[in-house]
């Protein structure tokens, strides 16, 4: 039993990273229609740039925030150099335009950085794990999953009560509506570039605090697509809890299945889950139902 | 099609049909042959054979994704997986069972297949999107899993499966060189093309782009989605299991770092770049995206050499060094910038200057 809570609380903390990501997917494609294969690399560049600017001496609460700020100037100069020229081109053609930003941006990554392993030192969380009762966590993970938590009401909130976030609902309701009503729909695209930037910039970051940053922090982007594909693909509840669900999944395979394998399960099971749900439930939980038969 | 030089006129159906329909085109199609199995060989060096090896392998392995997205309209993201697939079994069945290569390249050929309709089954419920993640699932499912795992243990070889010289034989010719290995690929590139482009001509390649342009109405004339998308994913994963087996022969050891996630993407850039859709496409994307990294190397190398330049720029040798992540960035900002602005590839540019001399000087 000790197990199995220990696995499902490492689950919902990491998890939570995973829904703090796939959040900054939802939203663009709730609001552009884009369906972003780039979210790893996006990733990578913010955990990056956190990390050389906690290692120029800045405090680690700055270089987030300067992580923020960077990831946001980034995503609104994609959207608008690589993006915005694609507007009412077919869909795959757009995911194609994404899956060569994620060539790109790596390429970037690995030439200014490297490909080694590099982490964060002085650690910026302490060490020591938390002891409760018979369950150990250790303390990376619990503040992950404050900041994840801090950041997912931050960015819920604005857009239940700000008037960008609201008009980025209605743009995502029903665009033609928005426009009629004079919502400004340059804006809302480069918006919500900017924030999945964010989002996955202190996704990255986070990541990289837990296991040492390098390449494969990128690998998260790609673990974002079953859980928005579980949630459903345009709902930002289903994120959030796609998001947990399969970081929870992905510990519960990795603690009970991996005895069965010769390794590797943890790595994978999420898609083996998202194979599943897409035969059976493949608008997700709660996905637009658009009845399309093939 | 394209259109034909002024004065040639059709009087049998037959000739409307033919490939090669005027005597010029007959003479530079045996040019080409020429070129390809004589003369290239013969004058090239060995680096430009091992380089057209790569682009033969591209060409190879391509041509699947581009039955799958360019006629079938199934995005597959997965591909190095059925490549993979095809060519474990075909180094397996030559280590361990000892079947001559041809067989086993066939068997490879027929696995890569059922594997691929496996993960293509989603595709009779699901499209776009869903489907993409599918082929993606393929991808990380098989060659991270399946094979890294698995296939991987059988022989207790370790993780990569070496060849020993003179394993991979076809009957008396045993392939030991690049040159060997140019003549198979060369003879296999030509094999690839003839199927792919009558199956794109027959009934099946018609049924195959009428699901690409609008399946709801291919499925109201009466053609069979399901077997036909299906049947897709079978030629293509057919092709990709072929294509690795192929690629065998010029690998000192199989390995599943050979076929990673971001070939399967790298073989999707190189039917965008070349042209969606058409053949032509396949071959200009591979020569594309092989030669212009390549001379790029070159170009970069011999600035190097020239204290001038490294004086000027001074983080070319850097450049050079990490030149394989140079090639990565410029392969993705490629493949951006010919979405945005040439979203048709190289192949329709060819296809208007071939047109544009055949009408000469009479364009309208």
């Amino acid at each position: 039993m000790e197990i199995f809570l220990q696995l499902l609380i490492t689950g919902i903390l990491v998890g939570s990273i995973y829904a703090l990501v796939a959040l900054g997917w939802t939203l663009i494609y709730k609001c552009s229609g884009v369906l972003n294969l780039a979210m790893g690399e996006l990733t990578l560049i913010g955990a990056y740039v956190c990390l050389t600017l906690y290692h120029w001496g800045i405090p680690f609460i700055f270089a987030l925030l300067l992580t923020l700020l960077i990831g946001f100037i980034l995503g609104i100069l994609t959207e608008v150099l690589f993006l915005r020229p694609m507007v009412g081109e077919p869909v795959l053609t757009v995911i194609m335009v994404t899956v060569g930003l994620a060539f790109f941006f790596k390429g970037l990554v690995m030439l200014v950085w490297g490909t080694d392993t590099v982490v964060f030192s002085p650690p910026v969380f302490p060490m020591q794990p938390i002891f409760i009762g018979k369950i150990v966590i250790g303390q990376v993970f619990l503040w992950a999953f404050v900041a994840s938590l801090v950041l997912l009401v931050a960015f819920v909130s604005f857009f239940k009560f700000t008037k960008w976030g609201l008009s980025m609902q209605a743009t995502a309701d029903d665009e033609m509506a928005a426009l009629s009503l004079g919502v400004n729909a340059k804006v809302v695209y480069a918006l919500a570039w900017a924030i999945a930037f964010m989002a996955a910039g202190v996704g990255g970051t986070l990541l990289g605090n837990i296991n040492g940053l390098n390449i494969s922090v990128g690998y998260l982007g790609l673990l974002v697509l079953p859980a928005v594909v579980l949630g459903g693909l345009n709902s930002i509840p289903g994120a959030i809890v796609g998001g947990l669900i399969i970081g929870i999944l992905q510990n519960l395979a990795d603690g009970y299945l991996s005895r069965y394998t010769p390794g590797g399960v943890k790595d994978v099971f999420p898609f083996a889950v998202m194979v599943i749900i897409l035969l059976f439930k493949p608008y997700g939980l709660w996905g637009w139902v658009r009845i399309e038969r093939v | 099609m394209s259109y034909r030089p002024c004065g040639v006129y059709h009087q049998f159906y037959r000739q409307d049909h033919a490939w090669w329909q005027t005597k010029f085109v007959w003479g530079k199609m045996i040019f080409l042959g020429i070129f390809i199995f004589v003369l290239f060989p013969k004058f090239a060096g060995m680096y430009l054979i091992s380089v057209a090896n790569v682009v033969g392998y591209t060409i190879l392995s391509a041509m699947g994704v581009q039955l799958l997205i360019g006629y079938c309209g199934q995005i597959t993201l997965g591909h190095a997986a059925f490549l993979a697939m095809g060519a474990y079994t075909c180094t397996l069945l030559m280590l361990q069972l000892h079947i001559p290569y041809p067989i086993a390249m066939i068997f490879g050929g027929v696995v890569g297949g059922i594997w691929s309709v496996l993960f293509g089954l989603p595709s009779a419920r699901v499209k776009g999107f869903y489907l993409i993640m599918t082929t993606m699932a393929a991808q990380f499912l098989t060659v991270e899993f399946f094979i890294t795992q698995y296939v991987s243990q059988i022989g207790g070889r370790g993780v990569a499966f070496s060849i020993p010289p003179g394993t991979v034989k076809i009957g008396p010719w045993m392939i030991r060189n690049d040159l060997d290995v140019y003549y198979l690929m060369a003879i296999l590139v030509v094999i690839f093309t003839f199927i792919m482009a009558n199956l794109g001509r027959s009934k099946i390649g018609r049924a195959w782009i009428a699901i690409r342009d609008n399946d709801i109405a291919a499925e109201t004339m009466g053609v069979n989605i399901v077997y036909y998308k299906l049947l897709a994913f079978f030629v293509a994963g057919f092709f990709g299991g072929i294509a690795g087996a192929f690629w065998v022969t010029s690998l000192a050891a199989v390995s599943p770092e050979h076929f990673h996630f971001g070939w399967s993407l790298w073989l999707v850039g190189v039917i965008l770049i070349g042209g969606v859709g058409n053949i032509h496409g396949v071959i200009f994307g591979s020569l594309f995206m092989t030669l212009i990294p390549e001379g790029l190397k070159f170009f970069i190398f011999i600035l190097t050499q020239n204290p001038f330049f490294v004086n000027i720029m001074p983080f070319l040798p850097l450049l050079l060094e990490k030149f394989l992540f140079v090639k990565e960035a410029a392969f993705g900002l490629a493949i951006v910038l010919f979405l945005i602005y040439e979203p048709n590839g190289l192949s329709y540019r060819w296809w208007q200057i071939k047109n544009y001399f055949n009408l000469w000087p009479f364009s309208y």
